[in-house]
């Protein structure tokens, strides 16, 4: 009976090796203050100077997000005071962002839904800090870090909208190699807007939500709002415009101590920094850093290799995995083997081992390797199982790892055939129970054969040369 | 030169430093133009164009290792981590910083009375201000103390300074010379610029100094016309007005005399000149009030004790850090860029900026040179027998000008009368600072220079 | 200009004032604002706005670590600190 209006605003610490207007080193983790120098420090008389590949990964992202690039992104100061802000203002962009009026088409499982995006800019972060008792310590290592800010039109209705949108933006975003997409750590952040309304009648009360740190609490924190906003509406009640954090611990949001009077960020050209105009040179390299996204390669892979639903979302999940998926299968692997390897037997043992596939010694070479020797008949399935274990264990190819184990399945007729009539000598009953006509005791010859060469005789090939010999003598 | 020769011994011994400090020291007792004065002990002779030339550098310009106070209980005793390229550039060419000048606190005042941490009076009368907001270093230079020494030019902090102490100033076009590591007041209107004791250290100093630096994304590669007209046409303005006897004598004289001197004088309208003031106070002070709120007590800087929470000792640290021009000044900028107010006067500052500069652009294209007053009136006195704060500001209706369309200009003696020097300036286009400097050597010519009572190169022979 | 405004623009820059200074400035700042006003005077209808000077060309920097040689230096400037913490005080 309502309709809710929800927006976000996300921000995306971009992966460059130094912050965004000076030299010092843009990590996360290490000693405090340790990453300063006196322009992150908003020491007096220094100066910004803008990091070429922070503006390249703004234009990207919003290249991405199918905005309109500006052609004058002017950065701009946003004055306020706050202990964790160096020079109490942020150097951000307002009147002329890199990139304005994109969309994304959001996959809701079934239908779609355009999320325009209203703006792109590139600013930067704040310090941290952290209360201690009566005092609150500060580190500046994370000012100047890079920091994009995404903001959506208010078109999302329901909390798992939200975490779907969330999950594409940090899916797309990894693609684009620009930000490790961690929400856990801050390198992904995401605040909403929410507003709850009958239909027809608009926007409500926009409350702002802070503090949702995974995409999980993004949809809860969501639906409580959505909700709670739902119940004062029944009960006549006003939504007041205000800000409110997710608290995790109890599920719910609170409203955050409000200011006495409103803000005013007075905002006015940064006049240390000229307006960027981005030439073609620039914007050859934006399209060099522009990668087939998830949402069109997830059409391809389903178009080129027929692979199913869900195979297909474990596969592009990654842009590592899908990259390792496509090099496998170029390298002959069948497109469904290899996918299906890749979400079982392969992922089974990344877990267990606790390392990523990047990092693993499976290489698409080795995987495309080890399908290929299984679809020849060379191995078969439970022996390429053991083949990876060593694999992992070894980090050796596995040709190599069939041949010093001679592992390699027994396919020669000739030798089937002795290894046969080795066991029909020494099994003469069951021999002759087939012979006269019984058919049960196949199953327990051929395990016999099985048995003596350690898994290695093909089991069809034996079983078809056991029935013929039987069938001959008889 | 010869004169950089006798400059350029000075320090090169104990007992030459000794000698060095005496004549500083007599001086300094009467016009305090330092805050902070230790002279290097070269520990091998220095190399390069201007090696073991002393020069001084106003406090609002780093130099590690010496104080970075810019004038403010704000920043008393903070020591500088890094140096400003300017100056990094003339120690590359081997010159030596000897010390700090005072200045009005932050930059802000036309006297540098308004400094915290010292009283600057000016060499040719103690009675009298030495100008601002580069006091000090206009003091040091016109004293003999040093053949130049860098300053900083936001509305006319060096030009008005080096004509109430009788000697050149140079504001350079914008961009033309780093900003990295001149303590901000108004980014967009303001660079470094020289006070010296002739043209050609002038010159020579800013050959140094320019240039476009990796660390200041507002400097600019500085490429000058290479044309320098031989029969430079002079713009002499049209009916100005307010001006004192000596000043308006100064300037008739100043028109006479270049015609005499070859230059093809013509009366010109400035335009926009009932508007300069206004939108340069308006754009100077928005840019101000974002450039001193880092100014909170946290990360150095004055702190007050015994605050509960962050909002106590950031109110606290500026309450007490700051002088009451800077806060009116902080005040005004915050008032100009509030929502509301905004296009009303920040915005349409800008927009005037832009009628100025179209106007210098016409008037660019019918002289090569523009000729102004300085300041209305010789040095004024310390206090209240001098000008109220708001009459300063009025008076540097003929400063900030060149601030606004981001031209050099270059202020130069012509003269005393009554025991005060008296300057003028000249403005040319943009990069076009050589014109300047000619133009500025066939006035010297007819104009020797004078010095105040106590002047001495005696103590250099 | 009204005390009120005044204390608004204050609260912004952080400035606290005391009655007097309040009386003083607000004077001040009042004939500076009135002075700024004569800016309603000239055309500017097509006029876009300067809002820098000269500057004309892009300029970034390529990325690259500097390390920071003044680390150290800088938390000992502040004037209070815990390890390598910059400290203030937060008494709740």
């Amino acid at each position: 009976m309502y309709q809710a209006f929800v927006g976000l605003e996300i921000h995306v610490q971009l992966l460059t090796k130094s912050k965004v207007f000076c030299g010092c080193r843009a990590a996360f983790g290490d000693e405090p203050n340790t990453n300063v120098c006196p322009v992150c420090m908003g020491y007096p008389g220094v100066l910004p100077t803008l990091n070429r590949q922070a503006i390249v990964q703004a234009y990207l992202v919003a290249r991405a997000l199918d905005c309109e690039l500006s052609e004058s992104a002017v950065f701009e100061r946003k004055n306020y005071f706050y202990p964790d802000l160096p020079k109490n203002y942020q150097i951000s962009q307002l009147g002329s962002p890199v990139g304005r009026n994109g969309r994304v088409d959001l996959d809701l499982g079934g239908s779609r839904r355009r999320v325009p995006i209203r703006e792109v800019h590139l600013e930067e972060d704040a310090g941290k800090m952290i209360h201690a008792g009566d005092v609150s310590l500060l580190d500046y290592n994370r000012a100047g870090t890079p920091l994009l800010e995404i903001v959506t039109e208010p078109v999302l209705e329901r909390g798992e909208e939200a975490e779907l949108f969330l999950q594409y933006f940090r899916r797309m975003v990894r693609y684009l190699g620009v930000c490790d997409g961690n929400m856990e750590e801050g390198s992904l952040r995401c605040d909403a807007n929410v507003s709850v309304n009958r239909p027809g009648k608009g926007l409500g009360s926009k409350v702002e939500i802070k503090n949702m740190n995974s995409s999980r609490f993004v949809k809860k924190a969501l639906a409580f709002e959505i909700a709670r906003q739902s119940g004062l509406l029944d009960r006549g009640a006003p939504v007041a415009q205000e800000t409110r954090l997710w608290n995790e611990n109890r599920d719910l949001t609170e409203a955050m101590r409000s200011k006495e009077e409103a803000d005013d960020y007075r905002y006015f050209p940064e006049p240390d920094l000229p307006p960027f105009k981005p030439d073609a040179a620039f914007l050859l390299d934006v399209e060099k850093g522009l990668v087939e996204l998830p949402s069109a390669r997830r059409e391809r892979l389903v178009a080129e290799y027929g692979l199913g639903p869900d195979q297909v979302d474990f596969i592009i999940d990654e842009k590592s995995r899908a990259d390792f998926f496509e090099r496998t299968v170029a390298l002959g692997a069948d497109p469904l083997a290899a996918a299906s390897w890749l979400g079982s037997d392969v992922k089974r043992l990344l877990n267990r081992e606790g390392v990523e596939l990047a990092e693993s010694p499976l290489t698409p070479e080795r995987l495309a390797g080890l399908l290929v020797l299984l679809a020849s008949g060379r191995i078969h399935g439970k022996i390429a199982k053991q083949v990876l274990e060593v694999l992992f264990a070894e980090g050796k190819d596995p040709e190599t790892i069939i041949r010093e184990r001679a592992w390699e399945q027994l396919i020669d007729a000739g030798a089937i055939a002795k290894l046969v009539d080795e066991a029909i000598d020494a099994n003469e009953k069951a021999a002759a129970q087939i012979r006269a006509g019984d058919e049960k005791p196949v199953g327990f010859l051929v395990g016999e054969i099985m048995k003596a060469t350690s898994g290695r005789a093909e089991p069809q090939l034996v079983r078809s040369v056991l029935k013929e010999r039987l069938a001959k003598s008889r | 030169m010869n004169h950089s020769a006798r400059w350029s011994n000075v320090l090169l011994s104990p007992d030459r430093t000794e000698s060095y400090l005496d004549y500083a020291r007599g001086w300094e007792k009467r016009i305090g133009s330092f805050l902070e004065l230790s002279p290097p002990v070269p520990a091998s002779p220095p190399r390069g164009d201007l090696a073991g030339i002393p020069f001084a550098v106003k406090d609002n310009i780093a130099v590690e290792g010496f104080n970075l106070t810019c004038g403010s209980k704000m920043l008393a005793g903070l020591k500088s981590p890094y140096t400003a390229t300017a100056v990094r550039r003339l120690q590359e060419a081997g010159a030596l910083v000897v010390g700090k000048t005072n200045l009005d606190e932050f930059g802000m005042g036309s006297s540098t009375d308004t400094s915290a941490l010292a009283r600057t009076s000016n060499p040719w009368d103690t009675s009298l201000v030495a100008g601002g907001s580069s006091g000090g270093s206009a003091a040091a230079v016109a004293a003999g103390i040093v053949p130049f020494a860098l300053g900083s030019d936001t509305g006319g902090s060096i030009r008005q300074p080096a004509a109430f102490c009788g000697i050149y100033g140079l504001k350079p076009t914008y961009g033309a010379v780093s900003r990295y590591g001149l303590v901000a007041y108004a980014s967009s209107l303001e660079g470094i610029g020289v006070v010296a004791e002739s043209v050609g250290f002038a010159r020579r100093v800013f050959e140094v100094i320019r240039g476009i630096d990796p660390l200041d994304h507002s400097s600019v590669e500085y490429l000058p016309s290479g044309q320098t007209p031989p029969r430079p046409r002079l713009g002499v303005v049209r009916g100005l007005a307010g001006l004192s006897g000596e000043i308006e004598r100064a300037y008739r004289r100043a028109a006479d005399l270049a015609r005499g001197l070859g230059m093809e004088v013509s009366e010109v309208d400035l335009k926009t000149f009932d508007y300069v003031v206004p939108a340069y106070y308006t754009i100077a002070t928005a840019e101000a009030s974002a450039n001193l709120a880092r100014f909170n007590g946290i990360r150095y800087g004055l702190r007050p004790e015994g605050t509960e929470n962050p909002e106590q000792l950031v109110k606290g640290a500026r309450n007490r850090g700051f002088g009451d021009e800077v806060k009116l000044r902080i005040l005004l900028g915050t008032y100009v860029l509030r929502s509301g107010f905004q296009d009303r006067y920040y915005v349409r500052a800008q927009k005037i900026r832009t009628a100025i500069r179209n106007d210098l652009q016409a008037l660019f294209g019918a002289v090569d040179l523009l000729l102004l007053p300085v300041f209305p009136t010789a040095a004024f006195k310390h206090g209240e027998a001098g000008l109220t704060p708001f009459q300063q500001k009025l008076a540097d209706r003929f400063t900030v000008t060149a601030n606004l369309a981001g031209i050099p200009a270059l202020s130069f003696p012509m003269g005393s009368e009554a025991g005060a020097p008296l300057g003028l300036q000249l403005l040319a286009p943009a990069f076009e600072e050589e014109r300047l400097f000619r133009a500025a050597e066939s006035f010297a010519e007819a104009v020797p220079l004078e010095h105040p009572p106590g002047y001495s190169e005696e103590w250099r022979s | 200009m009204e005390l009120k405004e005044l204390y608004v623009t204050a609260s912004l820059a952080q400035l606290d004032l005391s009655d007097e200074e309040a009386e003083t400035l607000s004077a001040l700042v009042g004939q500076m604002v009135e002075y700024f006003s004569t800016m309603r005077e000239i055309d500017v209808e097509n006029l876009e706005p300067t809002t820098h000077a000269l500057l004309k060309t892009n300029r970034v920097r390529e990325d690259a670590v500097v390390e920071s040689a003044a680390a150290d230096t800088l938390v000992g400037n502040a004037p209070e600190s815990e390890g390598r913490f910059i400290v203030i005080p937060n008494v709740l």
